[in-house]
């Protein structure tokens, strides 16, 4: 057969460890079921620690806001509390399980579409309020001189930012007010002037590139230098999120990989996934259209890194560094990590219920004479709403971990499908062809790693009563920077019962 | 030599030899087409005249636009025959990463539109991806556009194949040269010439160069990207390489330095690429004589599609030590650690004493952007940048005057502390902890 399409997963040292402690994962799944999270509260304080680093050498201060919608666990959230971390929460109930796993409101950053509820215990508990437009200004206004609440702390959220010179067009959003109305919302602000105080303004933009962030960081210095001239006293940018993830161990497979399913998508090699799934990409006329409908996965600037080389990019008119025109205009800086605050946090178990050969015609016509191989089809115990990396667009391997020692046979590496626990033809784990290095055995493992952003419970429910995955923090004993510290013995708990107090480790507390 | 019109000048570019002792090859003559001498600078200005010159002519009077997805040559081309006509001219484009051709575009008149980013949210619903809309725009009834479609249009490949190809021929005396070896951008350079040499003579060989696929060189597609030109086909060529920013500014350097053509990247890609391929070549036997072919020395030929000016910035993201300069007398960057530690400063409240007591100059070395929102009151801007070019000359200030430097927090201000102490100053401060720390502290800051 080709050479296998490996997607290997990066793994930094506490994933390595954990996924070698294969007697304490099967023991977890088998007392806790399939599927199963696992956490890693420890590690999400080290990515914390990162990102204050690059803080740190800009000489900035300012919130790290972990975007709790990435992950639901209680865990990764009573972790953060024991550091210097903030909370975005974008509904009630996050607000809720911020506040109840030890963050105080000025910690706790309320965004998103919010209802009145929301709004209320934010207000009342003195959260700051990012605020979308003049009609949510209004209501929280309202709701501060009916009930006889203290002023609340707002950010407001810009949206459209010019760029000079070249136009920088970007995706339209849903949010924000647009920079060109900005002077209708400061008359908003001034007006309830009473009930808010403003503290920054900032954006979002769904976007991996850097100089569409560049133009709007320089819009929000320059929109907080427009409200200082009003006698506003406003001190924070908050470029939201959107630092990305780094998934494969190895871009150049990624290359490979990318490069094959082109060639499927026009034809000149045989398909690599179920029912020739293209992914976004078409065939017409021979030429290639579409766009490749997939998460960058291979991204050699990710998370703090990628917050490093943000800031030191030049302001598109003012000319200074970020970082620069920032620190001398005496601003701090928010930040709303989600998805790069939980790398390498956390591991989805699933267990292999049936192996069978599937016959090439089953899914996949032959391509131009060329007869596509035979693959498995592994049935897990899991679904794939609890697996969302296909449905983040997020390729990359699982990894086996088998239910008793066994030798590698000498098959060679397989392809096969990965299949749901749903009575429904859409429910495929992948939608494309996994190479592992051998066939699995009904009752191994499969271990998704990095699913914690978003891609571990965002969508999972109880659809046909199937159990929702149950999570469980897990931590290393010992000194966390001791040698030999790779093996030490694993501890776990449920996540509801976890607590900082647990996992006394030094490194990360930022 | 004489013109009536600039695009006259356009086509019949020199074919010319590069000499044996640089790329070092035995039995093969390599040549350059250097397409960088047509007049606005590139190999695109001939598929770019000849894709527009029909529509151009009535554009004006039926209010059209010129458009074009183009990151570079085609679009610079454009600006400059639209501009001509008192045509408007339109780009539209994710792949501009060459700043300075983006300002030659804005000075041409152009009007540059740049394509959104990946999204970091895989929204499933979305299908469409921006150039797909770009196309739906272009194609509405009725629309103002005179759209040239560089990567379908075969008025793009037509252009090489009534110039380019016939240039070559004629310049090797009738024959086609043995091999042929381009980059592959819009494909139609050499679609075209490949076209015209296998009419001469099927036995030519054709390579195509890509980009390696984790690199960025300006102006080709890597092997993916390719498949989305219309024109690209891969019969064209008997091989694809692909080639690293590395080796392409290997070979830009090549030609600077010792063929004296200042060419871009994407020839220096070509070079490299083509000394590569033919090297194998170069070492086999060579084939015994045939009735149409002279023995033993056979005939390269590869495109210098681009001018060197445009890539300084490039260049310098990726090989900062070609533009290296000596160290600069009274530079921050001569100071010690020690030295820097050592750099006399003063605490706010100490420095509010010393301005109300002896009125130093108080220098603020922050941009004019933060330095026009709040200051110390009489404090003068000199931004950091501008300051460091002052003292390189020498002390800009008397002596006699003492001085406070102040920065956001007093890293930078201590530096030049250190140096202007070093300079003979006697009596420079850093304020410590920088206007953050006097604002921290209450300490009064104006805006005037």
């Amino acid at each position: 057969m080709d050479v296998p399409l490996y997607l290997e997963p990066r793994l930094e040292s506490r994933l390595v460890s954990l996924l070698r402690a294969r007697t304490f994962l099967h023991t977890l799944a088998g007392g806790l079921g399939s599927p199963l999270n696992v956490l890693l509260p420890d590690r999400i304080a080290e990515n914390l620690a990162a990102f204050r680093a690059v803080y740190r050498r800009h000489h900035l201060s300012g919130g790290i806001h972990f975007a709790h919608k990435a992950n639901r666990s209680s865990a990764l959230v009573r972790r953060l509390a024991a550091t210097d971390a903030g909370m975005d929460v974008a509904s009630l109930g996050e607000l809720q399980h911020a506040l109840g796993s030890g963050f105080a409101p000025d910690r706790i950053l309320a965004t998103g579409p919010k209802n009145t509820a929301f709004l209320w215990l934010a207000a009342r508990s003195g959260a700051t309020v990012h605020v979308d437009g003049p009609g949510e200004l209004d209501e929280l206004a309202t709701l501060v001189r009916d009930h006889h609440l203290p002023r609340v702390r707002v950010l407001l959220r810009l949206s459209g930012f010019r760029a000079p010179g070249v136009r920088l067009l970007t995706r339209q959003s849903r949010f924000g007010t647009a920079e060109g109305d900005l002077d209708g919302l400061l008359k908003s602000v001034e007006r309830h002037g009473d009930a808010v105080e403003l503290t920054g303004v900032g954006y979002h933009l769904d976007t991996t590139s850097p100089a569409e962030k560049a133009v709007a960081l320089e819009g929000c210095v320059k929109a907080l230098d427009t409200c200082r001239a009003r006698g506003l006293t406003p001190r924070a940018v908050d470029i939201g999120g959107g630092f990305g993830t780094d998934y494969l161990a190895d871009g150049a497979q990624w290359q490979r990989y990318t490069t094959e399913l082109t060639n499927a998508a026009l034809g000149t090699r045989p398909p690599m996934t179920w029912r020739r799934h293209t992914y976004g990409l078409r065939n017409e006329n021979g030429t290639l259209r579409g766009a490749l409908a997939l998460y960058p996965a291979h991204r050699p600037a990710a998370g703090a890194q990628y917050l490093d080389e943000l800031l030191s990019l030049p302001a598109p008119s003012l000319g200074r560094p970020l970082a620069t025109l920032l620190l001398e205009n005496l601003y701090e800086l928010h930040t709303e990590p989600g998805r790069a605050l939980v790398d390498q946090c956390g591991v989805t178990l699933a267990r292999v219920l049936e192996v069978r050969r599937t016959e090439a015609t089953e899914g996949e016509p032959a391509a131009r004479g060329r007869t596509a191989p035979d693959h498995l089809l592994v049935r897990l115990d899991a679904n794939a709403d609890d697996i969302g990396l296909e449905e983040h667009g997020v390729l990359v391997d699982p990894v086996l971990v088998p239910r008793t020692a066994r030798p590698v046979p000498d098959g060679g590496p397989v392809a096969v499908y990965l299949a749901g626990n749903l009575c429904l033809e859409a429910d495929m784990i992948t939608r494309r062809a996994v190479h592992l290095p051998a066939a699995p055995h009904p009752g191994d493992l499969l271990a998704f790693a990095n699913t914690a952003g978003y891609c571990m419970d965002f969508s999972a429910d109880e659809a046909q009563r199937q159990p929702v995955a149950r999570k469980v923090a897990v931590w290393q004993e010992g000194a966390a920077d001791g040698p030999g510290q790779e093996d030490a013995p694993w501890r776990w708990c449920l996540d509801e019962q976890y607590w900082p107090h647990l996992s006394r480790r030094t490194k990360g507390t930022a | 030599m004489r013109f009536e019109r600039i695009t006259d000048a356009i086509g019949n570019t020199p074919l010319v030899r590069i000499d044996p002792s640089v790329h070092g090859l035995r039995t093969i003559d390599l040549y350059a087409k250097l397409e960088m001498l047509n007049p606005f600078g590139s190999v695109k200005d001939r598929a770019a005249w000849n894709m527009a010159r029909q529509g151009l002519a009535t554009a004006a009077d039926e209010g059209r636009t010129v458009v074009e997805l183009s990151s570079g040559n085609t679009a610079k081309a454009l600006a400059v025959l639209a501009g001509m006509h008192g045509v408007p001219f339109k780009t539209v484009t994710n792949r501009m990463r060459i700043p300075e051709v983006k300002d030659l575009l804005l000075l041409l008149g152009a009007e540059v539109e740049e394509l959104p980013g990946q999204t970091e949210c895989l929204d499933p619903t979305n299908t469409d991806d921006p150039l797909t809309q770009f196309h739906q725009a272009l194609s509405e009834p009725d629309g103002a556009y005179l759209y040239t479609d560089q990567y379908y249009n075969d008025r793009n490949t037509q252009a090489h194949v009534e110039g380019t190809g016939p240039e070559i021929v004629k310049d090797l005396d009738g024959r086609a040269p043995d091999w042929f070896i381009a980059c592959v951008g819009t494909a139609g350079s050499s679609t075209g010439v490949a076209r015209v040499l296998r009419e001469h003579d099927p036995r030519v060989g054709v390579v195509g160069l890509v980009s390696h696929k984790a690199d960025f060189v300006p102006g080709i597609r890597t092997i993916d990207e390719v498949q989305e030109v219309g024109l690209f086909d891969p019969g064209t060529y008997d091989t694809l390489a692909s080639v690293t920013v590395d080796e392409a500014l290997d070979g830009m350097l090549t030609l600077a330095r010792r063929c004296g053509i200042l060419a871009g990247p994407t020839s220096g890609a070509a070079y490299f690429g083509a000394v590569r391929y033919l090297r194998e070549l170069d070492a086999a036997p060579a084939p015994g004589p045939e009735p149409d072919r002279p023995a033993e020395r056979r005939t390269a030929v590869f495109i210098v599609c681009d001018r060197i000016e445009s890539y300084l910035g490039y260049v310098r993201q990726r090989r900062p030590e070609l533009l290296g300069r000596p160290p600069q007398p009274n530079s921050p960057a001569t100071l010690t650690d020690a030295e820097v530690r050592a750099a006399p400063d003063i605490d706010v409240e100490g420095a509010e004493r010393w301005i109300e007591r002896e009125r130093p100059l108080v220098v603020d070395l922050r941009s004019p952007f933060a330095y026009a929102a709040l200051h110390i009151a009489g404090s003068v801007n000199i931004v950091d940048e501008l300051f460091g070019e002052l003292v390189r000359g020498g002390l800009p200030f008397s002596k006699s005057r003492p001085v406070l430097l102040a920065c956001p927090v007093g890293e930078q201000s201590a530096r030049y502390a250190a140096l202007l102490t070093r300079m003979g100053h006697p009596d420079v401060r850093s304020l410590r902890g920088g206007i953050i720390a006097w604002r921290d502290a209450g300490a009064p800051l104006v805006r005037e």
